[in-house]
């Protein structure tokens, strides 16, 4: 689980770099909550690209989380980014007007994928590509909102579990507030995600790094010490999320297909 | 000798790009003296081709690309990977050496990664043989990525001879350790390090750079002279041009002190291995 954060940092900017490049982008555009995953990607950003090609977007509801904001202000002024702050409340009020719902996890969802819309609408707008911040962890048990806050056309993030963030983000001198805050999907004030997980995050990333990594089947990590629970968990949300990793299925039916047998690189004539 | 190892980051499924990739990268090392340039496997084509591979394939003899690139090595010998189709409909994973405007040798990669993240079974045919040839530097085998990491592999080229062993190679870095490397950068250089000593040969290992849809690709490409010391390394993920001085005499005084070379027994390990392969049952 050990990184050498400035390994780390050299191959993802020039991931960064390189992957806009291809595409004929200088710019990059991150959604910047204030917490620790948006702000190592934006850190990593404006030292691939420069602070003024990376437009962080600051897309909060209402007052609902004003320290956040303040937060991520000051680490874009500290990396010399530009900003744009945009209240989502009207447009999430305007659609939970028509359909009221009590429950915190459909407006949560509808909130990540506002600003998934916004993201990529200012995608058009800047000319610039969206940078995902979604560490590995999350993508493994499924802890993010489809087509919300995993949306985005890269990610450097994805292979850093989230104890790796925090260790490139202590390297990359992040503000000590941003490296010490409670991880939060902020789908609500107050949501923690170990308190919704129900596991650690030294805990979940130990175990994820025993099946996923080292693909030791779940009968030996348990035998190697984790509680049971909790890697019993950690495989049900492991299997239950596929559908989020993954391009949805098309019936193949003619002799070549999309996502089955018309294969080529993202990258292909780059 | 004076050889470069050009650790470039090819277009993906741009031959023409890449025929100027080439070309300047060949400008650039002639004017540091080099006499040799090595570059990456697929270097003509980028490495992520899948269905990119018959619309990138070649006849090397008939070509325009690649006649260009046989032209050049009138001044200077040039190895490089290509895809390579042979009859019609066979593509191979190929390296070319290129020598006084001439192609001297192709060497048709034999063990083709397929599991993981490797699919390469899927696009190519295998090549079947593993054989040196002469070049202006002595005795030289070619490789292509992993069929180096096959002990069997290195045996054969050692067993013909090689005074050099080239391996091109596109090698994406993999695992995170505490050190500033991808930790399978070690594979490689443990390889090196053992097939140079053993085979009292010169190895010259060429990985490229860059990205390929998140694959970062190693570099790390480095040489080790025919004691099993490591001569020079180019920076691990990023692209480089290194050129390094070789002393061909090396290799004698390599053979004089450690006589492995001289007590080869290929017909012993030709009977051994028929024995093994007549037994197709486990």
């Amino acid at each position: 689980m050990k990184i050498s954060a400035r390994f780390v940092e050299k191959v993802l900017c020039s991931f960064i770099r390189e992957e806009l490049h291809k595409f004929g982008f200088g710019k990059g555009i991150i959604g910047l909550s204030g917490g620790l995953d948006s702000s190592v990607c934006a850190a990593l950003a404006a030292r691939a690209l420069g602070g003024k090609n990376v437009l962080g977007m600051i897309l909060p509801y209402k007052n609902t989380f004003g320290e956040d904001v303040k937060d991520a202000r000051a680490l874009a002024r500290k990396l010399g980014l530009r900003t744009r702050l945009l209240d989502i409340s009207p447009m999430v009020d305007a659609y939970f007007s028509r359909f009221p719902t009590a429950d915190r996890v459909r407006i949560g969802n509808k909130m990540a994928r506002e600003r998934m819309s916004i993201l990529y609408d200012h995608s058009v707008l800047e000319k610039a590509l969206i940078l995902g911040t979604s560490n590995k962890t999350e993508l493994l048990i499924g802890y993010g909102t489809i087509h919300g806050d995993m949306a985005c056309a890269i990610n450097p993030l994805g292979d850093l579990y989230k104890s790796q963030v925090r260790a490139l983000g202590a390297y990359l001198r992040l503000p000590a507030r941003i490296l010490k805050k409670m991880p939060t999907a902020g789908l609500w004030p107050g949501q923690t995600d170990e308190d919704e997980i129900g596991l650690s995050y030294s805990e979940l990333d130990a175990i994820l790094f025993e099946l996923v990594d080292e693909r030791r089947p779940v009968k030996e990590v348990i035998a190697s010490g984790f509680k049971r629970e909790a890697v019993e968990k950690i495989e049900r949300m492991i299997i239950g999320s596929e559908f989020k990793r993954k391009m949805p299925p098309i019936a193949k039916i003619s002799s070549r297909t999309v996502g089955h047998d018309f294969l080529y690189s993202y990258d292909r004539n780059r | 000798m004076k050889v470069a190892l050009a650790q470039i980051s090819p277009h993906l499924g741009d031959l023409r790009k890449n025929l100027e990739l080439h070309l300047d990268t060949i400008a650039k090392v002639r004017r540091r003296k080099a006499q040799l340039v090595i570059f990456p496997e697929l270097s003509l084509t980028g490495y992520t081709l899948m269905d990119l591979v018959p619309g990138t394939a070649l006849d090397p003899a008939r070509h325009p690309v690649f006649r260009k690139l046989v032209a050049a090595s009138r001044a200077i010998d040039i190895v490089l990977g290509f895809v390579e189709e042979r009859g019609k409909g066979l593509f191979y994973n190929s390296a070319a050496y290129l020598s006084r405007g001439r192609i001297i040798h192709v060497h048709r990669k034999a063990f083709l990664p397929t599991g993981g993240m490797f699919e390469e079974a899927k696009f190519f045919a295998a090549g079947k043989d593993f054989r040196t040839f002469a070049t202006p530097f002595g005795k030289a085998g070619l490789m292509v990525c992993r069929d180096f990491l096959s002990y069997g592999a290195g045996y054969l080229l050692f067993s013909g001879g090689a005074d050099v062993i080239i391996v091109i190679s596109a090698a994406p870095g993999r695992g995170l350790t505490a050190d500033a490397a991808f930790a399978t950068g070690r594979m490689w250089e443990l390889m090196g390090e053992t097939v140079s000593f053993f085979s009292t040969a010169f190895v010259l290992y060429c990985n490229r750079a860059g990205f390929e849809d998140g694959k970062a690709f190693a570099g790390g490409s480095f040489i080790f002279g025919p004691s099993g010391r490591r001569l020079v390394k180019a920076p691990e993920a990023e692209e480089d041009l290194l050129v390094a001085d070789l002393r061909l005499e090396d290799i004698r005084a390599a053979r004089r002190k450690w006589t492995f070379m001289r007590d080869d027994r290929p017909e012993v390990i030709l009977r051994s291995l028929k024995r093994i392969v007549g037994n197709d049952e486990d």
